[in-house]
């Protein structure tokens, strides 16, 4: 299979896109019924024609099935329809709530509605089917449009100018043209010296007193495009690998304690990991506003009851072990089961204890016994609390002890009469109060492996690099003719490129100048 | 603070300007582009102290970062982007017509900026999530990616504003004879969303490479990275269509106007729904 150019010369309409479906059949051989046609320069056209040499194989009739599933994927029509699509789901993703999100919304709308949305997968919609099944589309989308186009963009990469292109120097305008004062050899060493300098390759054909050069440059921009293409396939594998052979977890470890067993984010199954992890400390340090400034887990990763690592775990600078990615990704506290009581005695001494649940002490003044009921972090809304019983021989109560007793008294005046059980002074003569409840800090990691990740870190490279490569590089050839026009040396120059006309134009500007001023002011 | 005065005074200027480049317009003396080039100029300059300013404020602050990190701070630094990337181009093409569509839209969001209810104009500390150097280079892509499709935006609307004018073909046509020609304009839409799109594609690879950092997973499809998606297909779409199909004048100039919309969405609209993104409102 083998592309050529079949140059049709100049065509009327300067702008717009041109199809051609011809089907042209030779001898033996079948032309691929797609032509191309690519706007090359401002007035001229090139067709590339795909020739098959069908004969060979003898599968003319299942080639032309082939071919129409080929030409169905090559089609940059199908590419823009399918791009729509995923954007309008993806859209339709960020309206529904997604995965965990989405239990919430069962409760409000018919059950009979959200299993169907459920089955529809629209509650974990980029990685239904759908989402799958479109983005597979325009994978071989891309792959057989590229594969398509890609031998003449390999053979305009590889196909060098002609020195003597008749097609360049056809109307070549004034602009384009000047007439030195010196003779065809000292003009030819001038133009040399200045294509050499600039361009990479160069060539020269002479012809009956008629010097003709070209050069060219750029032609590694033919291939941005493909760059560009081919990243798009590299994110879609990264994507692949990631989702059948990464894991995506989290656990929260108390401060002091060891894990070796992390929840799926998917599924929500638990999967063992092949060590485990202590949090040996957590640490939280606020802003003056109270918005956390730092929060950082020390870690120790034990493997067969040895210690092997100790690190210290920030946002934004996760830790690898053994494959696996830990981020610190939240922190919480729950609430311990220690708390500090202060006790006062009527007129008399104030006593500060630390209690637990369960822990049982005589009071002060040996009027009694009191016993610590249950440690709570929020009692009805109101605050921390702990539940207190108290009895001595003549009497026992049962209550509550509020930490923001105060507060709750701003809001309801009367609480202690209106509901005995509130308070604190209710075993004459001691008043309780609850100074603050131990909190337990808990570290949230985010535990994540994803082979996936240098393939789509790859695909970005060559992503960025061939969007780069199509905007700010173009390939450019350029001609210089010179001859003899009336006895008078002539000296002109051409150019030709698909892109940045403009830059053309201006280039070719700066090179007769270059050329005027290099031969009228040798060194 | 002194930055937040100086920037309430670069609203005004940059409305100034606006207000000379439709003079210029209107009464075709070069003068008053001269003159609101100068003034744009001006507010630029004035913008980019008190960007300074604010920066070295919050070191003074003792939690130093750059002013890009939440609403207030997002809506300054883009109307800085789309007033330079404006006043690069009027010096390339030389054409003063151009800002009477691009200044208002760097106007209004100055404006807003300073009006809107909610907006703290405060310099916050940094939640340790936004600790991190690819803050500033996902902000700093993202929205000159954003300023690119504004200008593209506005090129559009002049497109159509070209168009209805140029039918009425009463009165108005001085403002229009001063005007790019339509293919001018297709071509400058197009090397706007061109740029814009090589902008954005950095922005969300910036994006990724930061959550894979801080959240451990390099695309979680939370509604602003979506929206960020979606935006960047529609201007693939965008260029696609021309290339491949052809599409010039009205067709570009109203995908022009779908992609900023698109963009909108992607800024604002997602703050709406809930995202790890929100910290910006
Ligand atoms: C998200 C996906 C895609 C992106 C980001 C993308 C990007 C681009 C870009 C930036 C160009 C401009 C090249 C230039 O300015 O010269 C381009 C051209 C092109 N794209 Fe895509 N593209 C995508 C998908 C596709 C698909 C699925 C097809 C499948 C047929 C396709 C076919 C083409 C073709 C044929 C060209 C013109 C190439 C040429 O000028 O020789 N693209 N693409």
């Amino acid at each position: 299979m083998s592309p050529f150019y079949l140059p049709v010369g100049a065509l009327p309409n300067g702008d717009s896109m041109i199809h051609v479906f011809p089907v042209i059949v030779f001898s033996n051989l079948c032309v691929n019924r797609e032509l191309h046609c690519q706007k090359h320069h401002d007035k001229h056209f090139a067709l590339t024609v795909y020739i098959v040499d069908t004969s060979l194989s003898g599968e003319n009739i299942l080639s032309k099935k082939k071919s129409t599933i080929w030409s169905f994927f090559s089609s940059v029509r199908l590419a823009i329809v399918l791009l729509l699509i995923i954007a309008l789901i993806a859209m339709i993703g960020t309206l529904f709530p997604q995965r965990e999100a989405a239990a919430e919304l069962a409760g409000r709308i018919p059950p009979g509605l959200f299993s169907f949305l459920q089955k529809m997968q629209i509650f974990d919609l980029y990685h239904s089917v759908w989402f799958i099944l479109l983005m597979g589309l325009l994978a071989v989308n891309l792959l057989i449009c590229s594969l398509n186009r890609f031998p003449a963009a390999w053979n305009r990469f590889r196909s060098s100018p002609i020195p003597r292109d008749p097609d360049a120097f056809k109307d070549l305008g004034e602009e384009n043209l000047f007439y030195p004062e010196s003779d065809v050899k000292k003009a030819t060493d001038a133009a040399t010296h200045l294509l050499k300098k600039k361009y990479h390759s160069f060539k020269q054909a002479d012809e009956k007193g008629s010097v003709y050069l070209c050069a060219q440059k750029g032609r590694f921009a033919h291939f941005g495009v493909y760059m560009v293409h081919l990243s798009i396939l590299g994110f879609i594998c990264g994507a692949v690998i990631g989702s059948v052979s990464g894991i995506d977890g989290s656990v929260k470890i108390l401060e002091g304690e060891t894990i070796s067993v992390i929840g799926l984010r998917n599924g929500g199954k638990m999967m063992p990991l092949p060590f485990s992890v202590r949090c040996d400390k957590f640490t939280l340090e606020r802003y003056k506003n109270g918005a956390p400034r730092i929060f950082q887990s020390d870690l120790t990763f034990i493997k067969n009851d040895r210690a092997v690592r100790s690190v210290k775990l920030l946002v934004n600078h996760p830790v690898v072990f053994e494959g696996f990615h830990f981020y610190q990704a939240s922190y919480g506290s729950v609430t311990g089961k220690k708390a500090t009581l202060a006790l006062l005695r009527d007129g008399g001494r104030r006593d500060i204890v630390n209690v637990s649940a369960g822990y049982t002490f005589d009071l002060p003044g040996k009027e009694g016994i009191f016993k610590v009921l249950r440690v709570e972090d929020n009692m009805m809304q109101m605050g921390p609390a702990i539940k207190i019983a108290v009895h001595s021989e003549k009497e026992a109560a049962t209550f509550w002890v509020f930490r923001d007793i105060d507060r709750i008294r701003q809001v309801i005046p009367d609480v202690s009469e209106r509901v005995p059980v509130f308070n604190p002074g209710l075993f004459r003569p001691y008043t309780f109060s609850l100074l603050e409840i131990e909190k337990k800090y808990y570290t949230g990691l985010q535990v994540n492996r994803d082979p996936g990740t240098p393939v789509v870190a790859a695909a970005a490279v060559l992503l960025i690099s061939g969007l780069m490569i199509i905007i700010f590089s173009y390939a450019r050839q350029i001609w210089i003719r010179i001859d003899q026009d009336d006895g008078r040396v002539r000296i002109g120059i051409a150019g030709r490129s698909i892109k940045n006309k403009v830059g053309l134009k201006h280039e070719v500007r700066y090179l007769l100048a270059q050329l005027k001023d290099n031969l009228e002011n040798p060194k | 603070m002194i930055n937040t005065a100086i920037l309430s005074w670069v609203t005004f200027i940059y409305f100034g300007a606006f207000v000379f480049y439709l003079f210029r317009m209107i009464l075709e003396h070069p003068f008053w582009g001269k003159l609101a080039s100068w003034i744009a100029w001006t507010g630029l300059i004035a913008h980019s102290v008190a960007l300074i300013i604010r920066w070295k404020a919050s070191y003074d602050l003792a939690i130093g970062h750059v002013p890009l990190s939440n609403f207030y701070e997002s809506l300054i630094f883009f109307a800085w982007t789309i007033v330079f990337l404006y006043l690069l181009m009027e010096r390339q093409l030389k054409n003063h017509s151009i800002g009477v569509f691009v200044m208002p839209m760097a106007f209004l969001m100055m404006a807003y900026a300073s009006i809107a209810p909610g907006i703290n104009n405060r310099i916050e500390p940094l939640i340790p999530a936004l600790q991190s150097n690819w803050l500033t280079s996902h902000v700093l892509t993202c929205f000159m990616g954003y300023a690119a499709f504004t200008v593209t935006f506005a090129l559009g609307i002049m497109f159509f504003v070209r168009k209805v004018v140029a039918r009425n073909s009463s009165g108005v046509r001085a403002f229009i004879h001063l005007l790019p020609s339509d293919d001018q304009i297709d071509d400058l839409i197009y090397s706007c969303a061109a740029l814009g799109f090589i902008f954005l594609t950095l922005g969300i690879v910036t994006g990724s490479v930061w959550a894979h950092y801080a959240w451990g997973s390099y695309w979680s499809w939370d509604p602003k990275e979506t929206w960020s998606f979606i935006t960047w297909l529609i201007y693939a779409v965008m260029l696609h269509v021309r290339l491949m199909r052809g599409w010039r004048g009205v067709r570009m100039a109203a995908m022009a106007i779908v992609g900023f919309g698109c963009v909108l969405f992607t800024y604002l609209g997602v703050n709406l729904l809930p995202s790890l993104h929100s910290y910006l409102t």
